[in-house]
């Protein structure tokens, strides 16, 4: 018997007002992604893959439509629930890696763990391991101005892990970074979903980064064209 | 780390503005302890309460007007009168001083003795003000500034009298309001005036602030229709009479504290929103990552919360410190007198202090309310 997808979007649209424009971003638009895979969103900008990426991840609402993460309808959810929810099922990767730059590597990697029952003994063990899977083991004292690129897209990745949630999404992680440490970045991503199990959304404009994914959706004016 | 340190490190993040806002605010509220304090320091007479009990009767026509002295014995007879002492300004000016620093006063010694109930002779005896007629009673800060002992002689060169005095120091009072007059015997003023028959004022004690009142109804109407009419009126009311020929100190004082403190706000609640609209990325990456409103809203209030404690506690205490360690009376040659920053004064201070601190995370704290996640990322990519 098949598993029971992770998420379940179902006639999902969302539209908003600009001035006197109602733009559609997404128009009905229905998905299944089974747990543990690595989905790739790709389209063209204004094609809705931002926009989808958010409501899944629970920080964006949809206007109408359904998106069952886990089997929780999240478009019910209050804005607190949400929160919550948010903490402790996703892990966000953003383009510019949006680490606290007055924290070091470690304490941004801690920042999802400070509203957990964790003890900081805890918390700090937690920290390690993330750090240790993404190679900054050593780094974890240091502040984001005294890493590369890469490295604080890796401890955005570890920060995003730390709390073991089901989901993973990246909103072009790679935009910013060199192609050695797009690489590094998007091999950790694919090791995730093929070891760790999992589940990896990723919005990027880069057919080369696509090819890490195990499948790829392809939007186009707020609807799924392949 | 723990959310303390995650505030403490955020609100420091930009150490140059932490500091001038905290210097902002320290001298802010420095500035309104000390308002204060002039504002207390030039009203404390009238709120003496042994200042209620004391009335003083001048001449109706103005103070500048002598009363005859046979009023005493009128005085004296009336209902709820329990002391009554002539109590003449003298004014003179002490060795070389060029201006009246301290004021001397002529009294009847006996009957002066009843008159003053909140202070203590300290130093000598009031009997040998009694008994010597060239003597006087001299108050404990005077003796201090000018570094007075008992047997020192006072001299004073008359400004509104065209006579001198030569006086000696047998007793020393502490514990009033003012420990700064001098008094002497009246006797000696008017021998020295060949006698005139008259007196600057009367000082008048009453047996509760109840009766005052009538008390004074009495006593103007016991001279109604003489030669010599009498305006009798409460210490505080004579003293309040003086501060009122400065203007409404009151009012002026209170509208430069309500400047001070509006002041303050623009500053605080300025720097706490700029704070805030730089970081609204980080803001929207926190609420991502499952921060909600009240703890966000606890971090922005804990931070300006923070920066206006420090420095309202800075501002206080310094203030306090300042006036505490300068010697005012000698700086302001005695017209300040106390200065002193109360408890209540820095409380005040205090609560100005952690209302700023509320007040100026109000605005930041509903722009961050109203953030979206996906607003707050876009402002930054």
């Amino acid at each position: 018997m098949a598993a029971e997808p992770i998420v379940v979007i179902r006639e999902l649209t969302k539209s908003y007002l600009q001035g006197d424009l109602n733009v559609i971003a997404l128009n009905g638009v229905s998905l299944d992604i089974q747990s543990g895979e690595f989905v790739v969103l790709m389209g063209p900008s204004g094609s809705g893959k931002s926009t989808l990426l958010h409501i899944i991840a629970g920080i964006d609402r949809p206007t109408s439509g359904s998106a069952m993460i886990q089997g929780i309808n999240i478009a019910n959810l209050n804005e607190s629930q949400l929160a919550d929810w948010r903490n402790q099922n996703v892990g966000f990767v953003f383009q510019s890696f949006n680490l606290i730059p007055v924290l070091t590597a470690a304490e941004n990697v801690e920042l999802p763990l400070l509203l957990t029952d964790l003890s900081a003994a805890e918390r700090r063990k937690q920290v390690a391991t993330a750090l240790e899977l993404v190679g900054l083991a050593d780094r974890g004292h240091h502040r984001p101005d005294q890493l590369s690129g890469g490295q604080q897209q890796r401890a955005a990745i570890a920060r995003a892990l730390v709390t073991d949630p089901a989901l993973i999404v990246a909103d072009e992680p790679t935009g910013n970074l060199d192609a050695k440490s797009a690489g590094d970045v998007l091999a950790i991503l694919q090791s995730l979903s093929r070891d760790a199990g999992k589940t990896v959304i990723m919005v990027t404009h880069d057919p080369k980064s696509a090819a890490y994914g195990s499948r790829s959706l392809h939007l186009e004016k707020g609807e799924i064209t392949a | 780390m723990t959310l303390a340190s995650f505030v403490v490190k955020n609100a420091l993040r930009n150490r140059r503005r932490a500091l001038l806002t905290v210097v902002s605010v320290a001298i802010s509220c420095g500035l309104l302890v000390t308002l204060l304090t002039l504002q207390r320091e030039l009203t404390i007479p009238p709120e003496s309460e042994a200042a209620s009990l004391r009335i003083i009767a001048r001449n109706k026509v103005s103070l500048a007007q002598p009363l005859p002295a046979k009023q005493l014995s009128i005085i004296e007879k009336i209902p709820g009168v329990v002391a009554a002492s002539p109590f003449t300004y003298y004014g003179g000016l002490f060795r070389e001083e060029t201006f009246t620093s301290f004021a001397q006063f002529a009294v009847d010694p006996p009957r002066f003795r009843n008159l003053i109930v909140e202070g203590r002779v300290s130093e000598g005896s009031y009997d040998d003000f009694i008994n010597d007629r060239t003597s006087c009673f001299v108050g404990a800060d005077t003796m201090k500034r000018y570094g007075l002992k008992i047997g020192d002689r006072m001299r004073f060169t008359g400004t509104f009298y065209p006579v001198d005095l030569d006086l000696k120091i047998v007793a020393v009072y502490q514990g009033t309001v003012d420990d700064r007059g001098v008094f002497f015997h009246h006797k000696l003023l008017d021998e020295l005036m060949g006698n005139p028959g008259t007196v600057g004022t009367w000082y008048l004690r009453v047996a509760s602030a109840q009766a005052s009142n009538e008390v004074i109804a009495r006593v103007n109407d016991a001279f109604a229709n003489t030669s010599a009419e009498v305006r009798a009126e409460t210490e505080r009311a004579f003293q309040m009479g003086f501060i009122s020929m400065l203007g409404n100190v009151k009012l002026l004082i209170g509208s430069v504290s309500t400047v001070v403190v509006f002041t303050l706000m623009l500053v605080t609640v300025s720097t706490m929103s700029m704070a805030v609209r730089e970081r609204f990325r980080e803001l929207a990456v926190l609420k991502a990552l499952g921060f909600r409103r009240r703890e966000l809203f606890s971090f922005i209030l804990a931070e300006s919360f923070g920066l206006a404690l420090v420095g309202g506690a800075l501002g206080i205490f310094g203030a306090w410190a300042l006036w505490t360690g300068i010697d005012l009376q000698k700086l302001t040659s005695g017209f300040l007198l106390y200065f002193e920053v109360t408890p209540r004064i820095m409380a005040t201070g205090g609560v100005v202090a952690v209302f700023l601190g509320i007040f100026s995370s109000i605005s930041p704290s509903i722009a961050v309310a109203r953030l979206s996640v996906v607003q707050g990322l876009k402002t930054l990519d």
